[in-house]
């Protein structure tokens, strides 16, 4: 196998380095004396998915403190894609070169909804039949988690079981229980795993429609298998497996440094932020642990850069401590850190401040709307003098050039909004020109908003792509001098909805659609929306009914039996407050808002460098 | 001080782009705890200059870079920088430098390629000779001037072939970097062109590089 590849394929495609493994820190595990033999799946390429820190998690989880066995494989890009099938290879695993269909367990990784027909196509690249009902006993079992995996109707029939929630606990538990039950048929040996708290398995429930299309019941089949499935969390991050020597990429990925996750979850409580949700609640690491952590994956990577990651960094306890400890300890040797992003205030800037003592970054800010007001019914709670006076300080300390995030399409959303953007735009320069004697460089991002579901706006009609290109124009048409503008292609956010909030009758449609050719669906070269309509229409669906009508809170939903914690009441509660622009404070300050996470899953905010001054802001 | 490191490459890594086998390098002198100089700026770096570039798909016996780095003994350099490199990428030898010593792209000008392949020399003899006979090797250049033509017969200076039992290895002995480069993808389709077959060939290597002086090959390590 390796040498057909060295020999015959891989001198003919663009980028080899994606397809041979053999990175540092990579780890081969002797196969027989493994017990369940998993492929972890990512559904894009090796520069996209090495960068995913849940990946490398379970990664080094699964190989160093289990008796099971763990391979990485990516989404052949189409030039390989297109050399595999012309030599009739296999799509195979970095590490040891096996065929994917000698595995025990293919994990998909759901990362995004549009990454379905990668999936697909790396089922269809490794000889796996798609449908699981297709699937026979010596095939692998298709597994998937991740955050799309909170609404996992429109992939059931693709996946033999779905893992919800945080995977570090639940998925030792489910190979185990694989293994345990190796003696079994397949369907057993997925009922078995159904008992696990976490475990989705779709053949187990049966949906039925009102004739109006909307979901009139979901039913277990049997009482194997639970009514409810519950979300898995990790308490303690402190005591959570992180790996202190990941693999280190021969090329170039995006996000090519070392990574430290000071926190999981976010406490914001915005309300179009579906990972604002599902990862409640807030859970930090300590500075100690994460100083030893940066100590140990420096040294096992030679990386020079340490990045903070997690929902929102700046909310971090201990961020200003850690961010101190580490510029000092290895800023001499040319190690940076970096801040994935900031919150909008003046404190923020102070930091970001620091970390430029080492390595420039850019300074990026997410107001998502133009005005107060709008900003009040989302609950991102900034207001325009924060804004101004982090730019402010931003400008002053010497920063040239920087990058706003703004949704179109919000909820409430009117004219006026969108000439908010606009003045706020114009104010952010004025200021930069106050304090620059060259021109500041000020870069507006506008993404499409798509409700999502687990979040208060699940209720709500998506804007038309004819809206969002009318709003387009709006903000084009009065453009100021010297400020770009991007927006998100809005036929791409539509197919985006319908996949977020739909329910088990797309999976036919993702299937035509892939049978049509469609892969790579959010990389922009290769989207092709009108196919996907022609998938639609062959299958007799209409996609707007998933995205353009406004729901009723007392409608069952899709995603209504995945138990995230957060109760539904509060959901809707929170919808009717943004609807008259009323605010939620956040909870490690208020106090307790009663949302469900905490008593029901005997779990507490855990806020390890206590309150104090990160959050004083 | 300035030091000069020779590095081999083993066929597992032949995918390597410059700039990831730069990466590598780097990250292990940072793993190796070497004591590297920094450029100076908001975006400093390591002071560390690629003198050859290995081309995507071929591997490297003799490769080389040069580093600016605080005092350091050679063998504890070695040592250290071979325990944390990936297996099959290998510090060979080093040397330090004086100050004044040219850049490896100003005097490397002469690389050794080889081709296994799985044909009998005496076969292969003949094809070579013919190859060698030509006055001029007109091809269009491939590298920054497009649309110009360049002739390879001046670099080539010398064409042989080995017996390895199995089978045979051509060795061909080329001008590289100024005046005259001959890439390896011209090497290749050279022959290809005179009759030794892709499917053929079954691998192919950098086996050094030297500079030049008239008849004389002299290795960049030990020339300053």
């Amino acid at each position: 196998m390796k040498d057909k590849l060295f020999r015959d394929i891989l001198p003919r495609v663009t980028k080899p380095i994606r397809y041979v493994g053999a990175e540092l820190n990579a780890i081969r595990k002797n196969w027989s004396q493994s017990q369940v033999k998993m492929a972890l799946a990512f559904p894009d390429v090796y520069e996209i998915g090495m960068a995913h820190i849940g990946s490398k998690i379970l990664y080094g989880l699964v190989n160093e403190e289990s008796p099971h066995l763990v391979e990485r494989v990516f989404t052949p890009w189409p030039d390989m894609e297109q050399v595999m099938r012309e030599e009739g290879v296999q799509l195979y695993s970095l590490e040891s070169f096996t065929p994917l269909e000698r595995f025990d367990v293919i994990g998909f990784s759901l990362q995004y909804e549009l990454s379905i027909t990668n999936v697909l196509n790396m089922l269809d690249l490794a000889g796996i039949p798609l449908l699981a009902s297709h699937r026979r006993e010596g095939h692998p079992l298709i597994i998937g988690g991740g955050p799309v995996a909170f609404n996992p109707e429109p992939f059931a029939d693709f996946f033999d079981a779905l893992l919800i929630g945080e995977g570090e606990e639940l998925l030792l538990e489910f190979l185990s229980c694989l293994h345990d039950n190796r003696e079994r048929g397949r369907q057993e040996r997925l009922t078995r795993t159904a008992a696990l708290e976490g475990v989705y398995v779709p053949s187990g429930y049966r949906v039925d429609y009102k004739p109006d299309g909307r979901l009139a019941d979901m039913k277990p089949v049997s009482t194997a298998y639970p009514a409810m499935v519950r979300k898995r969390l990790v308490a303690d991050l402190d005591t959570a497996y992180y790996p202190a020597q990941p693999i280190v990429p021969y090329m170039e990925i995006v996000h090519d440094r070392a990574v430290l996750e000071v926190m999981r979850g976010c406490q914001r409580a915005c309300r179009f932020c579906h990972a604002g949700t599902v990862y409640r609640p807030v859970r930090e690491r300590s500075v100690a642990v994460l100083k030893e952590q940066a100590d140990a994956q420096l040294k096992s990577t030679g990386y020079d850069e340490i990045s903070l990651a997690s929902l929102s960094t700046l909310d971090y306890s201990g961020v200003s401590e850690l961010v101190r400890d580490l510029v000092r300890t290895y800023g001499e040797r040319g190690i940076g850190v970096s801040l994935p992003s900031l919150r909008v205030d003046a404190f923020s800037i102070e930091l970001a401040n620091e970390v430029r003592k080492v390595r420039k970054t850019t300074l990026t800010l997410a107001p998502e709307a133009g005005t107060q007001r709008l900003r009040d019914v989302i609950n991102k709670n900034v207001t325009d003098e924060d804004l101004f006076k982090a730019v402010e300080a931003a400008f002053s300390s010497g920063w040239n050039s920087v990058k706003l995030y703004f949704m179109l399409g919000l909820p409430t959303e009117t004219e006026a909004d969108l000439d908010g953007v606009l003045a706020l735009l114009a104010r952010v320069k004025a200021i930069g020109q106050q304090h620059s004697r060259r021109l500041v460089e000020i870069r507006a991002s506008l993404a499409c908003f798509v409700p999502k579901a687990h979040t208060p706006f699940q209720w709500s009609p998506q804007n038309t792509i004819s809206q969002l290109e009318e709003k387009r124009r709006y903000l084009t048409r009065r453009k100021i001098k010297n400020i770009k503008l991007s927006f998100h292609n809005s036929r791409t956010s539509m197919l985006e909805g319908v996949m977020a909030r739909g329910d088990r009758r797309l999976n036919q449609v993702i299937l035509r659609a892939w049978q049509k050719g469609c892969k790579f669906d959010g990389w922009t070269e290769h989207f092709n929306y009108d196919r996907w309509m022609e998938a639609f229409r062959e299958c007799d669906m209409d996609p707007e009914f998933y995205v353009y009508r406004q729901r009723d809170y007392d409608e069952l939903l899709p995603w209504d039996f995945i138990d995230t914690g957060v109760y539904k009441a509060y959901l809707s509660q929170e919808d009717q407050l943004a609807d008259a622009a009323l605010t939620t404070a956040d909870c490690r300050q208020a106090g307790c808002l009663d949302c469900g996470i905490c008593p029901d899953f005997g779990v507490s905010l855990d806020v390890k460098e206590g309150k104090a001054d990160a959050t004083a802001g | 001080m300035r030091l000069r490191a020779e590095y081999a490459v083993g066929p597992d890594h032949r995918f390597l782009a410059n700039l990831d086998m730069m990466h590598v390098m780097e990250r292990a002198l940072r793993r190796a705890d070497v004591p590297y100089r920094l450029s100076e700026g908001f975006n400093p770096h390591i002071r560390i200059s690629m003198g050859t570039v290995l081309p995507v798909g071929i591997w490297g016996k003799q490769e080389f870079f040069d580093l600016e780095l605080a005092a350091m003994d050679l063998d504890t350099f070695m040592k250290r920088m071979n325990r944390v490199l990936p297996p099959g990428i290998e510090v060979k030898a080093c040397r330090s430098l004086g100050t004044g010593a040219p850049a490896l792209m100003n005097s490397i000008n002469a690389a050794e390629y080889a081709f296994r392949v799985g044909r009998s020399p005496a076969e292969v003899e003949p094809l070579l000779a013919e190859i060698m006979r030509l006055e001029e090797i007109i091809v269009p250049s491939r590298g920054k001037k497009k649309d110009v033509n360049k002739d390879l017969r001046p670099g080539l200076f010398a064409l042989k072939v080995e017996d390895q039992g199995d089978g045979a290895v051509i060795r061909a002995l080329v001008s590289v970097n100024e005046p005259l480069n001959i890439r390896f993808d011209e090497m290749l389709d050279l022959l290809t062109g005179f009759g030794i077959s892709r499917d053929t060939i079954l691998d192919f290597w950098r086996e050094g590089h030297f500079i030049k002086r008239g008849e004389r090959l002299l290795s960049p390590l030990l020339t300053p």
